[in-house]
């Protein structure tokens, strides 16, 4: 059975609305009228279908990062023969299955939503990536070079034997160290910040010098220079093992921290807002941060689709 | 009826015998490999016969062949191009890794399902849409890789999504 083409274009609006992950209350819930409809509601089921495709992808890092042609046009013969190494016999990827060519140092790492991951780098560093970040490693015999994009990094750096000093590039500066050293990196908007657990990272900001930040200690640098240093706090290194740590947190605070980690919407009723949140959570599980909050504080989750949680205060005021 | 699909196995065993060799040479040229060759000249009669088309009625049989095979033969090349790329992708990971030939497979697949479904979209269009369902990319990240406005990118990602939505049917 068909779906009227009109309906399909309502449901084409609503996705590219609603996947903004800024969508309104008020837009929310005018899709949720639109979606009782029979007819809307199938075409929304649609719409699940094609996104959830991409599910094995994204999931992937392998397949992500080769998913990366699909953005080039369908290319024609001789450009598939400059591409292809092997045309003839058997598939490509019976290749795979016994070894892997070991590459240069050049590599382009992303992390999911919701994915943290570690890698070894060359130089034994051991690097960790919170979720949804993006970055490039380009180690040369000069640097070891980390440029992020996006989202936020931890990495633990031995001495370089080479006298290699380790950058790290932000889109508001670089981050420079060239002894040994553990320190995180988060890429906000229009803000930097570095928190550093071990050894020594200096800040080099165009037009406000070098500012060292000793062990211990974390700040954040922006157009504006260098923030004030504070004390560094575990929950910047937490997120390696797994586990997002709040300390006395605002839950508006708590719940923005805990967005990264899902897709959606997540947010609170500005009543509730000022509740305390003290406590470890795991990050793999977020629905079950969710349901640890309903259970020790004050609130209660409203679910109103996937994509789409927000924490109300547990008892309504009647007649409201 | 029955006599129907006789004439019918009749006209293209006809087709075949007439064409099969020059269809074959022209692949191999292509090719560059027998075997390869062989194998889309059987999947392009394959297609042929699979299509319900009145086959009396094709005037010009080797420009019909050409076009089946020529549409196969890009599907290989893509096909191919995207195994590479995936090989690519795995040579590249930071540690060693060998998914298993199943999952493979699995992620190769799904890279080609979506290209059929966005390949006939503008590059930009596509673009945004694959940064934010495979990347899971903003559309403040994606406005800026592509230099447009947030709210060209919420275009984009409803006509992506509204060319999809016309290309799948209901289960």
């Amino acid at each position: 059975m068909g779906i009227d083409y009109r309906v399909l274009q309502e449901a084409a609006k609503w996705f590219a609305v609603l996947q903004s992950g800024s969508a309104s209350r008020a837009e929310h819930q005018a899709w949720s009228a639109w979606l009782e409809q029979p007819e809307h509601a199938r075409a929304w089921a649609r719409i699940e279908r094609i996104s959830g495709q991409f599910q094995p992808l994204a999931a992937d890092p392998v397949g992500r990062s080769a998913g990366g042609l699909l953005h080039s046009r369908r290319s024609n013969r001789r450009q598939a023969l400059k591409m292809l190494s092997v045309l003839c016999g058997g598939t490509a990827l019976s290749l795979a299955s016994g070894h892997i060519p070991w590459r240069q140092w050049t590599a382009d790492e992303r992390t999911a939503v919701g994915e943290v991951r570690d890698v070894k780098l060359a130089d034994g560093s051991n690097l960790w990536l919170n979720t949804d970040t993006a970055l490039d490693i380009a180690f040369d015999t000069k640097t070891r070079r980390l440029t992020l994009y996006r989202g936020e990094l931890l990495i633990e750096a031995p001495a370089s034997r080479r006298a290699r000093p380790l950058l790290v590039t932000s889109r508001e500066g670089r981050l420079y160290s060239e002894q040994a050293a553990r320190f995180s990196v988060r890429q906000d908007d229009g803000r930097t910040r570095v928190s550093v657990f071990a050894g020594i990272v200096d800040i080099q900001l165009d037009g406000f010098g070098i500012t060292s930040i000793p062990a211990g200690q974390q700040t954040a640098f922006g157009s504006r220079g260098v923030e004030p240093l504070e004390a560094a706090s575990a929950e910047h290194q937490a997120w390696t093992t797994g586990v997002l740590l709040a300390d006395n947190q605002r839950l508006e605070d708590f719940l923005a921290e805990l967005s990264r980690y899902r897709h959606g919407y997540l947010g609170c009723d500005p009543r509730i807002a000022d509740l305390r949140v003290v406590g470890a959570f795991p990050l793999a599980d977020t629905e079950r941060v969710l349901d640890a909050l309903a259970a020790t504080l004050p609130v209660r989750i409203e679910r109103r689709m996937a994509w789409w949680v927000s924490l109300e205060p547990a008892i309504e005021r009647a007649g409201v | 009826m029955a006599t129907e699909g006789m004439l019918r196995q009749q006209m293209l065993h006809r087709l075949y015998a007439d064409h099969h060799g020059w269809l074959n040479g022209w692949l191999r040229r292509q090719l560059g490999c027998n075997q390869r060759a062989a194998d889309l000249a059987q999947d392009t009669f394959v297609r042929v016969l699979s299509k319900d088309q009145d086959m009396a009625a094709i005037r010009e049989p080797r420009a019909y062949l050409h076009t089946i095979a020529k549409g196969l033969l890009i599907n290989h090349w893509r096909r191919r191009q995207i195994e590479q790329a995936y090989l690519d992708a795995l040579a590249l990971q930071p540690e060693p890794v060998v998914p298993s030939p199943e999952s493979q497979a699995l992620i190769v697949e799904t890279l080609l399902q979506i290209d059929a479904m966005l390949m006939r979209l503008p590059t930009r269009v596509r673009s945004a849409f694959l940064m934010s369902q495979l990347h899971g990319m903003t559309y403040a990240a994606i406005a800026a890789e592509l230099g447009v406005s947030e709210r060209m990118v919420k275009k984009y990602m409803s006509q992506a999504m509204l060319h999809c939505l016309m290309l799948v049917e209901d289960d």
